[in-house]
């Protein structure tokens, strides 16, 4: 066991935390938030920024070389969205972390030659269309319908909740190619170019202030060399896919950077002194960054299993897990901590920190229900892992 | 950077877990609570003869010069199968404070002997005022001849019943950290113990020094320069009993994995039910964060590193969350795990011991927030972070 980043990995960290601070400074972030979406940067931007990171050799860093990828250790990797997350940069989505994992792993040679190169130098975004208004936690009832037509399938039907949809150039789309048979037997998993006729886009207000979308297929012709795995083969895909997307999703840059902030909040010369030395404000602090050291350890653990050629699996549900309810914790308490200043909003002079702890507040709501939210990732944990009866 | 244990230590912590889970029935383990010693002799002797005794030390004192989180693998053993052991006293204790302090006479004559098993050593810290402070230390040592005199009264002491000699921490001045240590052969008139009630497999003892006299070879390290020395020994106890601790919590996992999968209930295995579902993925969630904090302690501490942050974490958090671990495996065993002759008591009661044992939970946090106040950079550890946008 060793603790400490090798020097080639902490000069990789410093090398990419050196870029992050001369790209993301304060004025870029003035300048490219949309303040109509919560202070989100904009899409343009976020595009902008992805392939500077495709630029850097920042996307493929850690796939094989096969691939045009660095070749280097999963280690890499996870300091990379580490330091991603800590400086909140955007572009860290779907369309670097996990969909070219689950390319490489399920896709054709046709799609690998077609997407990855495009992937890597940071020109696609995607949008991952699983749910639908039936079917949330209960995935395999997908009811989007893809009917065989010769080479094409026609795809009909609605997707819910699609993050990033409005920015999409494919889709990765599940669907029912088989409505005869069981559940789990007859989908079929496609990638869907979203300047294909008949696809509109609804928007929906989240209660985070950001724009949601949903995604509505009218006999969308899908060419079949666009079918990923096999035909009626869905379910398999998309459990593949979805181990990628749990373990992106277990990186702990968010949760130091809501550490370290709500520390130098408390650091502040205030009105009776500073909020650091009210013991009840220590203990609390010391829970959080306990609480936060356990969610970094285990996230570097499961890169470094990675990287040992290891392919933990309810592991990486229990590191989202530990992430997320972390984080969670930190909302609560940095709420709490900000007193009568937690309710003011980012463009009130007064906002605490611009504001972003209230906003985190409402939008890492959605941690506890979407993408393996809590109960639903105790159920994997302890079906999967654990091996309980179901 | 390699978060994970490698082949050799893969290797060991599987024959230390084997090792624990054979060398003793519950009913032999059960008995052995309020026996004299509290450990059974033989199973120590061969605990040294695979090396456990001696791992840490160098080859030159019959060790095998390994790390602490080797360590921290067998007592983690240790602590799975409930096996009590010297380890703590003669090991994590007196053994490596004599290789950190001790004279070159003090280790030619105790280190080899305590790596091949022969002799049992322990140290004599706490006094009743319960702290780990040096400000709660009130025995005195006061120069006498040649000499010096102890008087004073130690709690807390393991293992005393069996050990030769026990390492003495005592005042001999008026400074906070004016502190010595000394080491009494246990047969030194004035010396008298008793064996304390107490939760857990250690044998834990009262130790009352009156008119103890010792002569100047005794000193270990320098006088008045015993607190550092302590304060790394401490460290080392509470890093190991997180190791621990992660071994009772794992025993409670599997023994309530294994009932919850057998007992029938409404017609079905109640390990069908998403309640006991998810009170087992809880369990799992603090099990494996307090493992690799525990882990992450003793390589801190084995690799030269300060060490004392990751420590502080670790026990604060397995401390509660092991405690915790336990309540939940009684929940999901309902009566059965309440009746004595049930192995999960054994984790209950250890899992108390081991969460008082150098320092609680409480202790930790406070030593973390002390930390906090003074070194806030230090306090982030490795994330020496600038934050990215400009608050304050
Ligand atoms: C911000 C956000 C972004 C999202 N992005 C995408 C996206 O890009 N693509 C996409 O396909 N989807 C996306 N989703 C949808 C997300 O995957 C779903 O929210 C998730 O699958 C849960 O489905 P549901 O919301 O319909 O809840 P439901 O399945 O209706 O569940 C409601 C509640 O019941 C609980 N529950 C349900 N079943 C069980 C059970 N068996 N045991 C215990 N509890 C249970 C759930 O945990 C939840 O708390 C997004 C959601 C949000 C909020």
């Amino acid at each position: 066991m060793d603790l400490k980043f090798t020097a080639e990995e902490a000069a990789f960290r410093d090398e990419v935390r050196a870029f992050l601070r001369r790209e993301i400074t304060p004025a870029v972030w003035e300048a490219h938030r949309d303040l109509a979406e919560q202070g989100m940067w904009t899409a343009e931007f976020t595009k902008a920024f992805r392939r500077k990171l495709g630029a850097a050799g920042y996307i493929g860093m850690g796939w094989p070389k096969e691939y045009g990828g660095g070749g280097r250790s999963r280690v890499y990797q996870a300091i990379f969205w580490d330091e991603m997350e800590y400086h909140r940069a955007p572009g860290l989505d779907r369309a670097i972390t996990y969909i070219p994992n689950a390319l490489m792993a399920l896709g054709s040679e046709a799609q690998k030659a077609e997407f990855l190169p495009r992937i890597i130098r940071g020109e696609l975004s995607w949008f991952v269309g699983y749910s639908e208004p039936e079917a949330g936690s209960d995935l395999a009832n997908v009811k989007v319908r893809a009917v065989e037509d010769g080479d094409h399938f026609v795809v009909t039907g609605q997707k819910a909740f699609s993050s990033d949809a409005h920015m999409a150039d494919y889709g990765w789309v599940l669907t029912r190619s088989d409505s005869a048979s069981s559940k789990h037997r007859g989908l079929s998993m496609f990638i869907i170019d979203m300047k294909s006729p008949g696809i509109t886009i609804t928007k929906y207000p989240t209660l985070a202030g950001w724009t949601h979308h949903a995604v509505h297929f009218d006999q969308v012709r899908v060419p079949r060399s666009m079918l990923v795995g096999e035909v009626h083969q869905g379910w398999k895909t998309v459990m593949g896919a979805i181990d990628f997307e749990r373990a992106a999703l277990s990186s702990p840059g968010l949760v130091s950077y809501q550490f370290d902030r709500l520390l130098a909040w408390c650091t502040k010369e205030r009105e009776g002194g500073r909020l650091i030395d009210d013991p009840l404000v220590q203990d609390e602090l010391v829970r959080l960054a306990i609480e936060a050291e356990g969610a970094k350890v285990m996230s570097y653990w499961l890169a470094c299993l990675h990287a040992k050629g290891l392919r933990p699996q309810h592991e990486t549900s229990l590191a989202l897990l530990v992430k997320r309810e972390t984080a969670r914790r930190l909302d609560v308490s940095g709420l709490e901590l900000l007193g009568p200043f937690a309710p003011l909003r980012h463009g009130s002079p007064w906002a605490p920190l611009e504001g972003e702890v209230e906003v985190e507040y409402r939008d890492h709501l959605y941690f506890q229900f979407a993408a393996g939210g809590f109960d639903i990732t105790r159920n994997v944990v302890a079906t999967r892992g654990l091996g309980l009866p179901r | 950077m390699d978060i994970t244990i490698d082949d050799d230590q893969k290797m060991l912590r599987e024959t230390a877990m084997a090792f624990a889970q054979e060398a003793m029935t519950a009913d032999a383990i059960r008995a052995l609570e309020g026996s004299e010693h509290g450990f059974d002799a033989k199973v120590w002797r061969k605990m040294a003869e695979m090396g456990w005794a001696g791992a840490v030390f160098p080859e030159e004192y019959g060790g095998a010069g390994t790390g602490l989180l080797e360590l921290a693998l067998i007592v983690e053993a240790l602590g799975q199968g409930a096996v009590p052991s010297p380890i703590y006293s003669t090991v994590v204790e007196a053994g490596l404070l004599l290789l950190d302090a001790g004279s070159p006479a003090q280790r030619d004559s105790y280190l080899p002997r305590i790596a091949s098993g022969e002799a049992i050593l322990t140290t004599a810290i706490a006094e009743p005022s319960g702290g780990l402070s040096p400000a709660g230390i009130r025995t005195r040592i006061t120069p006498a001849g040649n000499g010096f005199t102890i008087n004073g009264t130690k709690l807390f002491v393991r293992d005393a019943g069996a050990a030769e000699a026990i390492i003495c921490l005592g005042r001999t001045g008026d400074n906070e950290t004016d502190l010595t240590l000394l080491v009494v052969p246990r047969d030194t008139p004035g010396l008298k113990i008793r064996r304390l009630q107490a939760a857990g497999g250690e044998a834990l003892w009262e130790v009352v020094f009156d008119d103890v006299n010792v002569d100047a070879d005794a000193v270990v390290g320098e006088v008045g320069g015993a607190w550092s020395h302590v304060a790394r020994l401490l460290l080392r106890g509470a890093a190991m009993k997180s190791a621990e601790l992660v071994g009772i919590g794992q025993a409670s996992l599997d023994l309530t994995l294994n009932y919850a999968k057998t007992r029938v209930q409404f017609d079905r295995p109640i390990g069908s039910f998403q309640g006991v579902h998810h009170h087992c993925a809880e369990m799992y969630r603090d099990l494996e964060v307090s493992r690799l904090l525990a882990w992450q302690a003793a390589a801190a501490l084995g690799d030269g590193m300060a060490g004392d942050r990751e420590t502080f974490i670790a026990k604060a958090k397995t401390s509660e969350a092991i405690q915790a671990v336990t309540r939940t495996a009684h929940q999901i065993h309902g009566a059965i795990g309440f009746y004595r002759d049930y192995p999960l008591e054994l984790y209950y009661h250890r899992a108390i011991a081991a969460a008082a044992a150098y320092g609680d939970a409480g202790h930790h946090r406070r030593a973390l927030a002390r930390m906090l106040r003074e070194n806030l950079g230090r306090f982030r550890g490795e994330s020496s972070h600038e934050l990215p946008v400009h608050y304050v």
